[in-house]
């Protein structure tokens, strides 16, 4: 089964993308924020990891930079969940080493089909 | 707005209504952040950390409204979110005004959320706060227009200040397509609205019409005109796209501008980067014939998820129905019940014969006591709850009555019971009112007796021994003792001279008495004190005022930390044992006759130390004999509640003990004099007295 870590501060966000992961047959670990990411990160391999943009203590950036350099999730797909889609927060996440961004809202249909590029 | 897309809560088969509660708690929870952090914010030198919080309260309601299609919320959001954002990158400086407005916006949405909550209400305008949030984010001074019928003035007259953008406008489902025409002729006939171009209509929509619109006005503006023509929901406004090419409306709200200016699926991956996609970019055709790939393929995943997903979940805190926690502390209740006859039939037994069984018993006793309280820690929440309310209501307040008050916070970490908490809210609230209408003096007073311009209100909590203590302090004009004791003579209270101040300072608690010279809409007059002391009473705690005149007074509420246990002292009258809250057990002692006096056939009353007390003797109030038949000999205990005092005549006294507090209501029915019931170490039911209630019984 395929292991995804969500990351959002804000707890509906978090219940409602976990709820559509899981019901699609996904296994999830759900954080508060990046900190709380990096650290549960640490130890275990994801096959995807689902990170909010804009949090307490890190971002998501950040959070990205950070996984990019443990050897372990250099090529796990991390995808930026983000409400601006503009071309400096787009530079800022390949600059991080992104793979992709989805733009907030959306709803659980569009974030399956977005995962499904990326997990096989 | 209306092109959000509201009809989302049934997508993949998932319902997003289950999590609505989730969003509106914290919702709330941010919306309270907001507000501290906003009181809090110091607009000479705003704090970078500071004003990134606020963003963050603002975006994550944001981000969740427009998930679960809370559009009226997403839109105001949006705009505080534009204007903090500005602030945090400081291309704008903060001031009052943007203070105000952020205020009022969090109430407003507030209010809306109540309303999605489904707790009724009108719907909330918020054209004004729109445009006032608007005017901030665009540099100029919040101008409150009035509502509707200014709206096209208003419109033509904010115009100009901003840049124009294209948007794509469509209209429809129309019965009759000639209803948009009166939409070109606003655009006609109010000069700056921008200009309007009719685009073909696609065929597969024949219905709707298409329009190009080159505007400065802002969507919510445009719409609130259009809607004398078409109705709310037929308007959607899209980006413009250049070719024309039909944008997915899916996309939402804050897609605007350029950056949305090509056709963009809502994602994207970036060339080359790890895990990409090895299609890259997903063209328009792909991404659309894959959505209902998608779509269909969640469809089945999500049928199986009747049978849970193995997956971790893994967080910090879970939300638990009261209810739940309430079962139980119940169930816990019982342990304690169990165990304490376990240790009362095990008391005779012999320890060196029992040696294993009675130690562990011991165990058991430890292990119970430790459970119940980690069991009551569910409950508790700390006071900050309540203080969280205090620093906006003060500011409001002291605005209103023109003074200068800051509020200073202690203990806010300090946890009491969450049905404690909720109860004593009100009374709270009173006493910080109280202190900021009657306490605090003008500024100018203040300076011309030499105190500082600013008047301090302290709020603080404490835990003392099994009780926690709420003082609320202010350093204001203080209690007069005269002006109390002429007071109370005028309403026939018996107030002598000589009477000592902390007895003077109680008048204030009588009903009816109110000492301010001028009655204000803020404290009201004077019919508070006496509900905030029974209030309080009726939780088993107690208020005690401290004060000197020109230097501030004092009242310190003294609460227990739970309503389920209860220190208690028991009593026997016949066989039955009654409990008796300790907190109000003033004496005990033995009676004779002569003590004892019948006035009037009504009732009996003691003498003790000169002083007469009304005599209850429980037996009549219970119907239940007494051993002793002559009734020459007794223990009567003194209770005070409500500011009275009796005596109740009683066989013995059993002893002190903490009880577990059962509702006799929910259980059984409501018994008079009765507050609830517990069970004894011996399995017996014990009542548990409402001397509130006894003492009422004697006045009458």
């Amino acid at each position: 089964m395929h292991s995804i870590l969500a990351v959002d501060d804000s707890a509906s966000m978090r219940q409602m993308v976990s709820f559509t992961l899981k019901s699609a047959g996904y296994n999830v670990v759900e954080a508060v924020d990046g900190q709380d990411a990096w650290e549960k990160a640490g130890g275990r391999s994801f096959d995807l990891v689902l990170t909010d943009q804009n949090m307490p203590r890190m971002d998501g950036i950040s959070l990205t930079k950070k996984l990019r350099e443990n050897p372990q999730f250099k090529a796990t797909p991390i995808l930026i969940l983000t409400t601006e889609s503009s071309d400096q927060m787009k530079m800022a996440g390949r600059s991080a080493g992104a793979t992709g961004w989805l733009v907030k809202p959306f709803d659980p249909n569009k974030l399956l089909e977005v995962i499904k590029k990326v997990i096989r | 707005m209306a092109e959000m897309n509201t009809d989302n809560s049934q997508s993949a088969g998932i319902d997003l209504s289950q999590f609505y509660q989730v969003f509106f708690e914290e919702a709330g929870e941010n919306l309270d952040n907001m507000e501290r952090l906003l009181l809090g914010l110091d607009i000479t030198q705003a704090d970078d950390e500071e004003l990134n919080a606020i963003f963050r309260c603002a975006h994550s309601i944001k981000g969740g409204a427009a998930t679960f299609g809370f559009s009226d919320v997403a839109e105001l959001t949006h705009q505080m979110e534009t204007l903090l954002d500005k602030l945090r990158r400081h291309e704008l400086a903060p001031n009052a005004s943007m203070v105000d407005v952020l205020l009022a916006s969090g109430d407003a949405l507030k209010a809306q959320l109540a309303r999605h909550q489904g707790n009724g209400g009108d719907a909330i305008d918020t054209t004004d706060l729109l445009a006032n949030v608007r005017a901030l984010v665009a540099g100029q001074a919040p101008t409150a227009v009035a509502a509707a019928p200014a709206v096209v003035a208003q419109v033509a007259a904010a115009a100009p200040a901003k840049g124009k953008r294209l948007v794509e406008l469509r209209v429809g489902p129309l019965s009759n397509l000639a209803q948009a025409d009166e939409l070109r002729d606003l655009f006609k006939e109010i000069e700056g609205l921008g200009t309007i171009e009719d685009l073909p209509s696609f065929p597969d929509q024949a219905n709707t019409r298409r329009f190009k619109l080159e505007t400065a006005s802002a969507e919510s503006d445009l719409l609130d005109l259009f809607t004398f023509h078409v109705s709310r929901e037929e308007v959607v406004f899209l980006p413009w796209s250049e070719g024309g090419v039909q944008v997915d409306p899916d996309k939402g709200l804050f897609e605007g501008g350029a950056a949305a200016a090509h056709e963009e699926p809502g994602y994207g991956f970036f060339d080359n980067a790890p895990g990409a996609p090895l299609s890259g970019v997903a063209s328009a055709s792909s991404a659309s014939a894959e959505v209902v790939q998608a779509s269909s393929a969640a469809a089945k995943p999500a049928a199986k998820a009747d049978k849970p997903a193995a997956g971790g979940l893994e967080s910090s805190t879970i939300r638990v129905s009261v209810e739940k926690v309430d079962q139980l502390i119940n169930l816990v209740g019982e342990l304690v019940i169990t165990q304490a006859m376990l240790a009362q039939n095990s008391r005779g037994l012999d320890p060196v014969l029992y040696q294993q069984l009675v130690s562990g018993l011991t165990d058991l006793d430890r292990n119970t006591r430790d459970l119940q309280e980690a069991v009551m820690s569910i409950r508790m929440i700390p006071m900050s709850t309540v203080f969280s309310r205090f620093p906006r209501m003060l500011r409001d307040l002291a605005n209103k009555l023109g003074k200068k008050v800051e509020l200073v916070m202690q203990g806010e970490s300090t946890e009491l019971d969450k049905g404690l908490v909720e109860k004593i809210t009100d009374p709270l609230t009173h006493l910080v009112r109280n202190s900021c209408d009657h306490g605090v003096e003008m500024p100018a007073d203040r300076l011309a007796r030499g105190k500082p311009e600013v008047g301090t209100i302290t709020l603080a909590a404490s835990h003392q021994g099994g009780s926690i203590v709420i003082e609320v302090r202010d350093d204001g004009r203080g209690l007069n003792r005269e002006k109390l004791i002429s007071k109370a003579r005028e309403k026939g209270i018996d107030a002598p001279d000589t009477m000592s101040d902390s007895d003077c300072w109680n008048l204030i608690f009588a009903p009816g008495f109110s000492t301010a010279d001028e009655v204000t809409d803020v404290s009201g007059r004077g019919v508070g004190m006496d509900v905030v002391k029974r209030n309080i009473t009726s939780l088993g705690g107690t208020v005690e005022i401290d004060s000197a005149e020109g230097y501030g007074m004092r009242v310190s509420v003294r609460l227990p930390l739970t309503l389920a246990i209860m220190d208690g002292m028991s009593v026997g009258v016949g066989e039955e044992v009654y409990i008796l809250p300790l907190s109000s057990v003033v004496e005990s002692f033995q009676v004779n006759e002569e003590m004892v006096k019948t006035i009037g056939g009504s009732g009996r009353v003691v003498e003790v130390r000169e002083e007469y007390m009304p005599v209850i003797e429980l037996e009549k109030v219970f119907g239940v004999p007494r051993f002793d038949w002559e009734h020459t000999s007794g223990i009567m205990v003194v209770v005070e509640a409500e500011g009275g005092r009796v005596a109740l005549l009683v066989d013995e006294l059993l002893g002190q003990q903490q009880v577990v507090v059962k509702n006799l209501e929910s259980n059984y029915r409501k018994v008079n004099d009765v507050s609830g019931a517990t069970i004894m170490g011996d399995g017996r039911v014990a009542l548990i007295l409402d001397v509130g209630s006894l003492v009422r019984r004697s006045r009458h």
